[in-house]
């Protein structure tokens, strides 16, 4: 989408036109705050606070700035970790306002009615949010199925259901966010070779120098991706394992750590980045970010593309059910503004996607966007949210374009029946 | 006359208001909430069921983790016990100045405000694979190949607990050994007494309090752990609590509180057993 | 005292012990402190890249580091009145434990229970008794009493070594002699309970400072500083967070220095009125 077309899009879209003077002046608007204040709002809408409370990922504070600047009212964000957003939420429904959660943790919370769906058609863009949330398709195809796919959760028959419908209503779970695809992340000065298959996270070769998450609900996912292709178990549903298909991937698990093969088990992102940074690793589980924070230490890492696949998360925004009124509208503006493009070209540097693209490709340069969404090389240095150098000129992104990678989607980050079983089990892991 | 009489429970309600309210209210809770049931995808069921405790108690993993705790919790005890017992020795009998004394105790706990979490990762650039440490064994040629176990093993969790809950037996043998009537001591020296006899048939029972009460603090931290283990081992071993944690993150609070009432069940019996051997509020109070 | 006495050997040997304890308390700090001063690209390990003080402004940004200005605004007012709330309730219950009274062992044995509480448990315990009683966790409500709770009965302890040394025939004494009970806590009581009172505020200001598991499940929607530290780890981390203890090791020995300067204010006070 060019530039041109943004803007003409941006004037039909929205009653406040979000994107007029962004669009105007193209990727340089980048956290210039050149988005004027709604004004068809009432005057007490100034004194309205939304909380936004999710995981520290995406719950940055500068998006709050940003939103609080541009929208006229306050946004605040509370970040928690993944157990203290569910607590919260379930615990203290009117603590938060806007909840920022996994796609898996819908399958705990919607059940527990301390949201309200999202009514589509105050979604301005909900046409242009990428038919991997609404329509469970990508560039034409099925997305996998495996695992918590957002289009599973994504409706729900009425407001105050509590449970998900089966394809399309007039009502979201929540509103589609960020999300990306994740996989291995290697040392290649290291290594010295491609490293192309899961399996290779089992391999031997690497005993001493591996690690692997230690969030179950989503290191059980590596695991399985690794196994099968490793060829040490086939699974009926690799995001819903039985019993035995779990126990037989742990018992691999526990295997491998007797004879020394786990450096360590991450439990934070953070742990991750020192891991590789600090070479105790060479081959390990890692999220985008991670691998962006490495590379901005100045250390070689690659995001690599493997041929099994890759594991899909995604996250999207909750409106908890106590909101009403006037509270309710600036959520619903806010919802809106998430959407309009500044988020989007914000977090695309942390290597992550927004649920509409189109909008955010005015906020980032023809270079980055390239780079982040196009799989090309950069023309010039590309930088974290932060301003810092994570790759030169001429570099391109692992993984490839955003089609590419969306393409790869094996298995989704997910909540299984036997997530009771996988815990217990997980611990013996742990404790082996 | 009769005001007089009513005092102490003023004086003493404040204290147990709180403890109703923050302690007794809470624990009752959990302790119904253990018996309820929880489904998966629904939520919490109440019920009358003893399953959660049933499935703890028949789970093998837990023993595991319990033995695993335990004897994390009985080397931490016995190496903050020493140490705990020495520095305050050597503060209250070998510094001759109170101020210098205090001063010096203070010291100890200055890196108690920082925060833990901070304390934990602090270890990392000097006990990694390209840590301090190795960097330098391996330049003087001492070794030539890093030593992995000094950062995510069973060693780097009890170094941790040490630095981390030292301070918790320091301050109890401090606060007993501080009211030993020093010319009690030198009365026992003057007697011919030798050092030794006298710190073990002198002093050491004087302190049994301060002991006791600092192995209670320590077996408490370390029994009820989570987090130095999971990040101090690399996850490589587990704690009693990490279950806790992880049934939290799905909603099984009924499984959750299952288990922190088995934790506590335990904790309290070792702290019984261990206060059964001094009565704190009679040598508190004399 | 020996004060003309040569020092025994052991004194050098503990000295020698203590040395290598402190060491061991400050060693990982120390390059914590050094490595504080990285540079905008350094990493949480050495080397030390382009050192400076970037990592100290970042710290008060609010900028990815979290929201450490705001988590710090609500945890010191946070811990300060824990500490005034944990001498007041301590001291008065102090008071009240010279006697026996009715319920007074039951007390006292719930308050060491209270000590040997799993800090996860109680967190959880406390946020399902605020959701069954309708009420919202806040850092200065339910986190404060998850702190109490933790505080005081260290509290109470320190006050029973200190009130044993207290006999309450002082009191007596000058409430016989006329003085009011306000005069007589005043000036009889406190006096003689103040150094016990600085341990009390102490203990109170550092482990609410730094409580992380209790305040985990309680501290609402706000994060208390030890929780927004704990997820700014789930986060891209820099060496923001050892700005950060750097920091705070400072304020502490500013902290410090402050109590000790008053102890010793006091003992020399005291030393003089004596001498009349």
């Amino acid at each position: 989408m060019s530039k041109k077309q943004a803007k003409h899009m941006s004037k039909k879209l929205s009653r406040r036109s979000v994107l007029k003077g962004a669009a105007a002046t193209g990727g340089l608007a980048v956290g210039a705050g050149v988005i004027g204040a709604p004004t068809i709002w009432a005057q007490n809408i100034k004194d309205i606070t939304i909380n936004h409370t999710g995981m520290s990922y995406s719950t940055i504070i500068e998006i709050a700035r940003q939103a609080s600047e541009d929208l006229g009212f306050k946004v605040e964000m509370s970040v928690t970790d993944h157990t203290g957003l569910i607590n919260r939420m379930t615990n203290e429904p009117t603590a938060l306002d806007v909840a920022d959660s996994e796609i898996w943790q819908t399958k705990a919370y919607v059940p527990q009615g301390v949201t309200q769906a999202v009514d589509i058609s105050r979604i301005d863009m909900w046409d242009k949010i990428t038919p991997i949330y609404t329509e469970g398709k990508f560039a034409g195809k099925e997305v996998s199925r495996e695992g918590d796919a957002p289009f599973e959760i994504m409706y729900r028959e009425s407001k105050d259901a509590t449970s998900f419908h089966d394809g399309p209503t007039d009502w979201a779970t929540f509103m589609p966010g960020v999300y990306n695809a994740d996989t291995l992340g290697i040392r290649p000065d290291l290594i010295g070779r491609p490293i192309e298959s899961w399996a290779e996270l089992f391999n031997p070769e690497f005993a001493g120098k591996a690690a692997i998450q230690n969030i179950p609900t989503i290191g059980i996912m590596d695991a399985i991706m690794a196994m099968e292709a490793a060829g040490f178990q086939t699974y009926g549903d690799r995001g819903n394992p039985t019993r035995e298909e779990i126990g037989a991937t742990i018992d691999k698990l526990i295997e491998l750590k007797r004879a020394g093969h786990w450096r360590a088990l991450w439990n934070s992102f953070d742990e991750s980045v020192n891991l590789m940074a600090a070479g105790e690793v060479v081959i390990q589980s890692m999220w985008s970010p991670a691998v962006t924070a490495v590379r901005s230490q100045g250390k070689n890492v690659e995001y690599v593309h493997l041929k099994e696949g890759l594991r899909g998360w995604g996250n999207g925004l909750a409106l908890m059910s106590h909101l009403d009124g006037l509270k309710l509208d600036a959520a619903y503006e806010y919802l809106n503004w998430y959407l309009s493009g500044w988020m989007g070209g914000f977090i695309a540097k942390q290597g992550y996607y927004i649920s509409v693209p189109e909008t955010a490709q005015s906020f980032l340069s023809d270079n980055e966007w390239g780079f982040f969404y196009g799989g090309r090389e950069a023309s010039d240095v590309i930088t974290s949210p932060t301003g810092e150098v994570t790759n030169q000129a001429g570099e391109m992104r692992d993984g490839g374009s955003y089609e590419d990678r969306f393409a790869q989607v094996a298995v989704w980050n997910n909540l299984m029946d036997e997530a009771d079983f996988l815990f217990s089990k997980w611990n013996e892991f742990n404790s082996a | 006359m009769k005001s007089r009489n009513l005092i102490p429970y003023l004086q003493a309600a404040p204290l147990a208001i709180v403890l109703f309210l923050f302690l007794a209210a809470p624990l009752a809770l959990v302790l119904v909430v253990s018996v309820f049931r929880n489904k998966l995808f629904v939520g919490l069921v109440p019920a009358f069921t003893f399953e959660n405790y049933f499935s703890i108690l028949t789970n093998a993993v837990n023993y595991q983790l319990y033995l695993s705790t335990l004897k994390f919790t009985v080397i931490v005890l016995a190496v903050t016990m020493v140490l705990g017992f020495w520095i305050a020795y050597f503060l209250v009998f070998h510094v001759r100045s109170l101020l210098i004394a205090i001063g010096l105790f203070l010291v100890c706990t200055v890196p108690f405000w920082t925060s833990n979490i901070i304390r934990m990762i602090s270890w990392k650039p000097l006990l990694g694979r390209e840590g301090l440490v190795n960097t330098a064994l391996i330049n003087s040629g001492v070794i030539d190949q890093p030593i992995l176990w000094l950062l995510f093993s069973d060693f780097t969790v009890v170094l941790s607990y040490v630095h981390l809950f030292t301070l918790f037996m320091i301050v109890p043998i401090f606060n007993s050994m501080a009211r030993i009537d020093k010319s009690l001591v030198e009365a026992a020296v003057d007697a011919g007494a030798s050092r030794w006899k006298v710190i073990w048939n002198v002093i050491v029972p004087l302190c049994k309090t301060g002991i006791g009460l600092g192995s209670v603090f320590v077996v408490t931290l370390v029994m009820s752990d989570f987090f130095v283990v999971a990040v101090m081992s690399g996850g490589l071993s587990g704690s009693v609590s990490s279950g806790v944690f992880f049934d939290l993150g799905i909603l099984n609070y009924p499984r959750a509180a299952a288990n922190s009432i088995v934790l506590l069940a335990i904790v309290v019996l070792i702290a019984a057993g261990i206060l059964r051997v001094v009565d704190v509020r009679k040598e508190l109070t004399g | 005292m020996h004060k003309h006495q040569k020092r025994p050997w052991t004194f050098y040997v503990l000295a020698t012990l203590f040395t290598l304890f402190v060491i061991f308390l400050y060693g990982p700090m120390i390059s914590i402190f050094i490595l504080s001063f990285q540079g905008p690209t350094g990493g949480l390990v050495f080397p030390l890249t382009d050192p400076g003080f970037h990592w100290f402004g970042a710290l008060f940004g609010q900028a990815r580091t979290g929201d450490v200005g705001g988590a710090f605004g609500r945890t010191l007012p946070l811990a300060l009145a824990v500490m005034v709330a944990t001498v007041v309730i301590s001291v008065a219950a102090g008071l009240a434990f010279r006697r026996r009274f009715f319920g007074s062992s039951v007390l006292f044995y719930t308050a060491l229970a209270s000590l040997i509480m799993p800090g996860l448990v109680l967190s959880i315990g406390i946020l399902v008794a605020f959701q069954f009683l309708g009420l919202p966790t806040r850092w200065y409500s339910s986190a404060f009493g998850a702190h109490l709770s933790w505080t005081l009965p260290f509290g109470l302890l320190i006050m029973f070594a200190v009130l044993s040394r207290l006999d309450p025939a002082y009191e007596e004494a000058a409430y016989d002699l006329g003085a009011t009970r306000w005069q007589t806590l005043t000036q009889v009581v406190v006096p003689i309970v103040l150094p016990g009172i600085i341990a009390v505020s102490l203990f109170g200001f550092t482990l609410s400072y730094d409580e992380f598991p209790r305040s985990w499940l309680t501290t609402g929607p706000q994060n208390t500083l030890p929780i927004e530290i704990y997820t700014m780890t789930t986060t891209v981390t820099s060496p923001a967070l050892y700005a950060l203890g750097t920091v705070t090791t400072i304020i502490s020995f500013l902290a410090i220095g402050l109590a000790l300067g008053s102890i010793g204010y006091i003992q020399h006070r005291r030393r003089n009125k004596k001498s009349f």
